[in-house]
This record gives structure tokens, sequence and C-alpha cells, in this order.
């Protein structure tokens, strides 16, 4: 089975031609993409698992874990998919982006599969560590923030992880190499820059991680007698928001691949699409800064000026492609006589019955409105201070990383079982459903966080906030939107389960994908520049974003105004 | 066809972008513009900011402040009274020295915040009311001096907010403004 999985109709020099998007894709850039995609399903089954039980957990009047088991479920819960899910995904994205794109081999295959099994190994080594923790070390979380101390072997297993990462991308940067070595001339694609984009973040926030990690690990084993927490927390951040900053990347790239391949999105604007994602790469990795906003380590400039001109630069860029994608849908389908009638014409005759767009669609505009705005409240270093270690702050994050990345790399996966895999879904109807079910329950869940964070200042990693031993003060207040919670996060992973038995079920049972283009994208509208079609139903759907970010921002400050003097 | 998958032909940099599109970058780059300077405006003429001065301390050198503050403090039933403006609280798995205190509502005091250990999180919440609520990381090793002055009396209680270890959630103190 294993073997008929990773194989396809490939010619004698090893290509086959996707009958679908017409690449040229060669057996060594393949068969990597089906090891990771495989591999980030598996962890995201652990992450999922893990998930319901901290879920039922804080919503307290079930309250099933026992504070160790819960701390435990949620270090799991946290590594399997914020980091394992993501970063498998990540790499398969690097190698679709790069030589899949470009019609290339990946160089170096070898590497691919070092990289893989050193990553597996870490990440079974990492679950390890927490699984079996016990005092005097603590649960590492996500953050592991010293000096609280956990084992040893889970920063050796960060280190490992790490290593493992950047092992696996190099071929693909070689592969950008050799291109523009052979073609200097040549652009590379806009999905194939958003890669590269996407693999220079990561490869700066993987250094982050060493920096971080190294130094801890030996910290914790007593090679190094102390170790600063004002210097963990600035470094641990390199890596903490790195990686979530490779996580936005990839998506945006998602995006821009999927609104095309599903829907006949065309690039609206090369300049400002590639513009949008240098603004990343000079000043994402920076805007990590908003972690520290409510430190004493840093000062108030460093805090205002590492927020201010990085954080903008980047909050800039995602203002661009939260135009640009749309757009580029929008006038690509008007220009293939798709544009329906209207405004938004183009956007109710969008194939919505299609997992693979609807996924991608919701991606966007969920991202945008929960995890963008609230992305931008808590990078003002005033409000910070309303929203900081409170579940505001995993309100925001599911957000950006739940209905955002994990709804478009679901939607993504939908796609490489198709054509990659060559299966067709097993259970369409559900298939189907699945991102509605999922971005609706996640969304739920996400804004009882956040209500849950700025009204009653619930604390996150905490399972009994509505009793606490000594005295009669409790955050019993917020029950019923920690009932909430519970509620929508538990329809969220019953939604992520039928996700995982659609694309498990496909692989094992589906038949033999019938390769059909879809309309949109056989169509080609002929020659007319994109920029002519009208992009309108796009500027009024922005303008109304901008107007609900504005009535939040404003709403913020005034709540923040009514606070007692502090600081000055 | 302008496809992502494919190599834009010719010079690109010179094609047109949309009337649309030119509008809604203007329109982003004037947002960023806004929220850049409504935050450094507000540090200098807002009254809420995370801000203070803080100095390197050893975890031991800030515990004996802590205690020799202690000392000076009045004792109260319902807990410590500051001899002057100075206000010590050092966090420790899973206590908070210094609390309760008991202050005045309309003085500005300056707030002493470090830890004897790891790190932990000051949240502050006002009675039971929702919003009124706010939370400051506590670092061993740094001593960070925050001005506070509450506006209204009541019970502010402080409820640790960054994971510190098994007795976490019971790390509980309050500040009585009167």
């Amino acid at each position: 089975m294993a073997i008929g999985l990773l194989d396809a109709p490939y010619g004698e020099d090893g290509f086959r031609t996707c009958e679908v998007t017409g690449l040229r894709i060669h057996r060594s850039a393949e068969v990597p993409v089906k090891m990771f995609g495989l591999t980030a399903v598996v962890a995201l089954i652990v992450g999922g698992i893990a998930a319901l039980l901290v879920a039922l957990t804080r919503w307290e009047a079930v309250g099933i874990l026992q504070p160790t088991a819960f701390y435990k479920y949620l270090s799991l819960h946290a590594w399997n998919l914020l980091i394992f899910w993501m970063v498998f995904m990540e790499v398969a994205i690097l190698y679709v982006g790069g030589p899949m794109v470009l019609g290339r081999k990946l160089p170096a295959p070898r590497l691919a599969k070092v990289g893989w099994a050193v990553m597996v190994a870490s990440a079974l080594l990492i679950d390890y560590a927490i699984w079996t923790t016990t005092y005097p070390n603590q649960e590492p979380l996500l953050t592991s923030y010293a000096p609280l101390k956990s084992s040893a072997l889970f920063y050796l297993g960060v280190d490992t992880f790490i290593l493992g990462t950047v092992v696996a991308a190099l071929p693909f940067f070689a592969c950008i190499w050799q291109e523009k070595s052979e073609h200097p001339d040549r652009t590379l694609p806009l999905v194939t820059f958003g890669a590269f984009v996407t693999g220079i973040i990561a490869v700066e926030a993987l250094l982050g991680g060493l920096i971080t990690y190294v130094p801890t690990f030996l910290w914790r084993i007593g090679l190094v007698g102390h170790i600063d927490a004002a210097w963990y927390r600035q470094m641990y951040w390199i890596i903490g928001h790195g990686t979530q900053q490779i996580n936005l990347a990839a998506m945006v790239t998602v995006w821009y691949f999927m609104t095309h391949l599903t829907a006949g999105a065309e690039v609206a604007s090369e300049k400002v699409s590639r513009g949008a994602f240098i603004l990343y790469l000079f000043f994402i990795n920076m805007g990590a800064a908003h972690h520290l906003m409510a430190d004493p380590g840093v000062s108030a400039s460093w805090k205002m000026w590492n927020t201010s001109y990085a954080m903008y630069g980047a909050v800039l860029a995602s203002l661009i492609h939260a135009f640009a994608i749309p757009a580029g849908l929008e006038a690509g389908r008007r220009k293939r006589g798709l544009g329906g009638d209207g405004w938004f014409g183009w956007l109710k005759t969008a194939p919505w019955h299609d997992p693979g767009f609807s996924a991608t669609a919701l991606s966007i505009v969920l991202f945008g409105f929960l995890g963008g705005i609230t992305g931008v409240l808590m990078g003002q270093m005033q409000l910070n201070t309303m929203r900081h270690n409170t579940l505001a702050v995993p309100g925001h994050f599911h957000g950006t990383v739940a209905v955002g990345t994990t709804l478009a790399f679901m939607g993504l996966v939908y796609y490489v079982i198709r054509l990659i895999f060559r299966k067709e879904w097993v259970f369409d109807r559900l298939a189907r459903l699945q991102p509605y079910l999922y971005g609706f329950a996640m969304s739920i869940a996400a804004m009882a966080m956040m209500e849950a964070g700025i009204l009653y200042g619930v604390p996150r990693r905490d399972p009994i906030t509505t009793s606490i031993p000594g005295t009669q003060f409790s955050f019993s207040a917020a029950s019923p939107m920690l009932a909430v919670l519970g509620i929508a996060a538990s329809v969220a992973v019953v939604a992520g389960a039928i996700f995982v038995l659609v694309a498990v079920g496909s692989l094992l049972f589906g038949k033999e994908a019938r390769m059909r283009v879809p309309v949109p994208l056989a169509l080609t509208g002929g020659d007319a520049p994109v920029h002519r079609f009208s992009m309108r139903g796009t500027l009024a759907m922005c303008l109304f974003f901008l107007v609900v970010f504005a009535l939040f921002y404003g709403m913020d400050w005034m709540w923040l105004s009514r606070l007692w003097m502090f600081g000055g | 066809m302008s496809s992502p998958l494919k190599s834009p032909e010719g010079v690109w940099w010179n094609w047109a972008v949309s009337r649309q599109e030119r509008t809604w970058l203007g329109l982003a780059l004037l947002w960023c513009v806004i929220l850049f300077g409504w935050m450094i405006g507000w540090r200098q003429l807002g009254a809420q900011n995370p801000v203070g001065p803080t100095t390197r301390i050893s975890p031991d050198r800030y515990r004996a402040e802590v205690e020799a503050y202690e000392k000076r403090a009045r004792r109260t039933d319902q807990g410590l009274v500051p001899p002057g403006v100075d206000v010590y609280v050092g966090a420790q798995q899973w206590t908070w020295n210094g609390l309760p205190v008991v202050l005045q509502a309309g003085k500005r005091y300056r707030l002493h915040l470090s830890s004897y250990d790891v790190q932990h999180g000051f949240g502050l919440h006002r009675d039971a009311r929702t919003i009124e609520q706010f939370n400051l990381q506590v670092l061993p090793g740094y001593e960070w001096v925050v001005p506070i002055d509450f506006k209204h009396p009541g019970v502010y209680d402080v409820q640790c907010n960054e994971f510190c270890g098994v007795g976490h959630r019971t790390m509980h103190g309050q500040i009585i403004v009167e």
C-alpha cells in the first residue's frame, strides 16, 4: 500500500505532466511532498485529540482533566498542531512552490529524506519528553519560559527538530539557486517567490531557535550556570513568533495558489503582490517584539520602535494581500466571463461546493476579521496590557493559525489528495461540508476566548479559574463564555475528524481520480491585462473590513482610557 | 494570462496597477500611519502605559528589599500600609509577597515588581467588573517600577496569569484601595 501511494505514472525521465495544472512534476519532488504531507496529518490527529481534552477542561463545568494532565495535553496540543502539523506542511509547500511549479527535479532528494527522518525522530522525542514530564520538571507548553525547568530531552528534541527542518529546506534553496543560475533573466512565478520568502523567513526563525534552545539545553544539563529570563524571552520570540510568520507567509502563498487553481484567480498586480512579500521579508521578524509589550526587560522606546516601524510594515503587507487576492479572483473571473451580475456576482458564482475553494475563501475572510484585527490591537503597546496572558491571546491565535492557516492547509490537502495522490475524495458530501463546519465552530471558539479574556481577564494556561483556593475572588462570571468555548471547540474537533476521515479514507479507499480541469482554469479569457477589469466588489469588501477594524480599534482605546493610571 | 504559477513575461514592473488597487494601497498606508501615530501619541499624552524604570537585581537582593519594606510598613487587618509611595510586590511560587496591601485612591504610588524564582504574570482585576483589568509580566532578575494611581476605591484582585508550576492557579493576592 505504502509503495502504491508513493507511485504515479512517471515517464522515463522521471517527470509526469499534471493533467489539471499542466505542471511538470518530477518523482524526486513528489515523493517527499507525500511523505511530509502524510506526517503532517498524523500530527494533526495527535494535536486534535489533545485539543478536545484541553477544551473540555477549560469548559470548567465538564473539567475533564486534573491540572497536571491538563498541562501535558496543552503542551501536546501546542507542539503537535502549532509546530509539527504546520512545519511538515510547510516543507511540503516549499517543494510544491519550488521544484513542482518550476518543473524541476528536487536537488539532493536524500537531504529531504534525512531532514524528514530527523524531524520525525525529534517530534517523537518532544512528545515523549512532554508525556513523561515529572516534578521537578514542568510541562513546557509552547514557550518553555526559562527559568522554569522542563525535561532536558525536550530542549534536545527542539534543537534537533530545528536542525532537521533546516536540512529539509536545503534542497528547496538549491532548486531556486539552479533555476536562477540557468535562467538569470526569468522572474520566479509568484507562488515560487512566496515560497522563497517563506523559506528565508523560516531560516531566520530557525536560527533564532538555535540561539535560544542550544544555550537553554546546556543550562538544563548544568553546563551553563544561569539563564536570564528577559534574554530568553527576547530570543525565544525570534522562533516563537517567527514560526507564526512562516505560517502566515506560507498561508498567503497557498491563498494565491488555491484561488487560481479552483476559481480562476489571476495576479492583480505582480509588482504590488511581490512588494508585499518583500515587506514581510524585511519587517515581519522584528514585529515579534510585540510579545514583549508588557515586559520589564526592554525599554518603552525599544518596544515602540520595533513594533511601530516593523510591525506596521508587516501589517501593511497583509492589508495589501487582503485586497490583492480577492481582487485577483474578481478580475480573473470577470475576464473569463464568470463575473455574474453586479458588484458581487463573481463571488456568488464561485465554486463554493469545492472544499478546496471554500476552505481557502473562508480562511481569507476569517483570518482577516478574527486573527488580523486582534493581532494589531495586541500589537499596540498600551492595548496589549488588556490582553497579555489572558485567554484573549489564544483567542487571537486561533483566529490566525486555526481558522486561517489550518483551514487553508486543509483546502490544500484536499487538492494534494486529488492531484498528487491521484485519488477521488471518499464521503464527497462530508468533504464539501467540512470547511464550513470547521470554520464556523472554530470562529465561535476563538471569539469565546477573546471575550473571556478581554471582558473578564480569564488567564490562559489555567485549568480552573472559577474557584481559586483561599479567596472569594474567581472568574466564575465567565462560565457561560467558557461553556461556549468548550462546545464550539468540540464541534471544531469533530470537523477536524471529518477532515482526517476524508483524507485518510481517500488515500486508502479512494478511486483513482478522474482528472477534470476546473472550469475557470480551462478558460483563459484572452490576453487583456487583468488590471483593466473591475475590482469594485473587492474594494467595497475591503472598505467594510477597514470600518470594522476602526470600530474595534476605537472601542479598545475607549476601554483602556477608563482604566486607572499606570506608567504615566 | 497572469498566473501565479507562471513567470511573468516582459517588464512586469511597468505594468499598470488598477485604480481600485491604488486606492486601497493609499488607504492601507494611511491606516498604518494612524496606528503608528496613535501609539506614540498615547505614550506622550495618555495615562495608561506599561512603562517605568527597570533595573537589574539579583532575586536574593530583591527579596531582601521586599523584606526590609515589609518591616517598615504598618500592619493592619486588611494588609500592609506602605510607609511612603513605594509599594513592593515580590512574586514567588506560589504567593505574592507584600500583598495584600492597602492604598489610597487618587495617590500616585511607585509599584515595584519582580520575582524570586521564575516568570510570573501580574493580572490585576477591579472587583468583579468586566473590562477593568490589566496584565504585566514579572521576571526574576529585573525590578520594574511602574507608577500607578487608582482613581476608584475598591478591592483589586491579583491573579498570576503566567504558568509558574503546579501551584500556579492558587497564586492570588489583593490590593485594597480606600
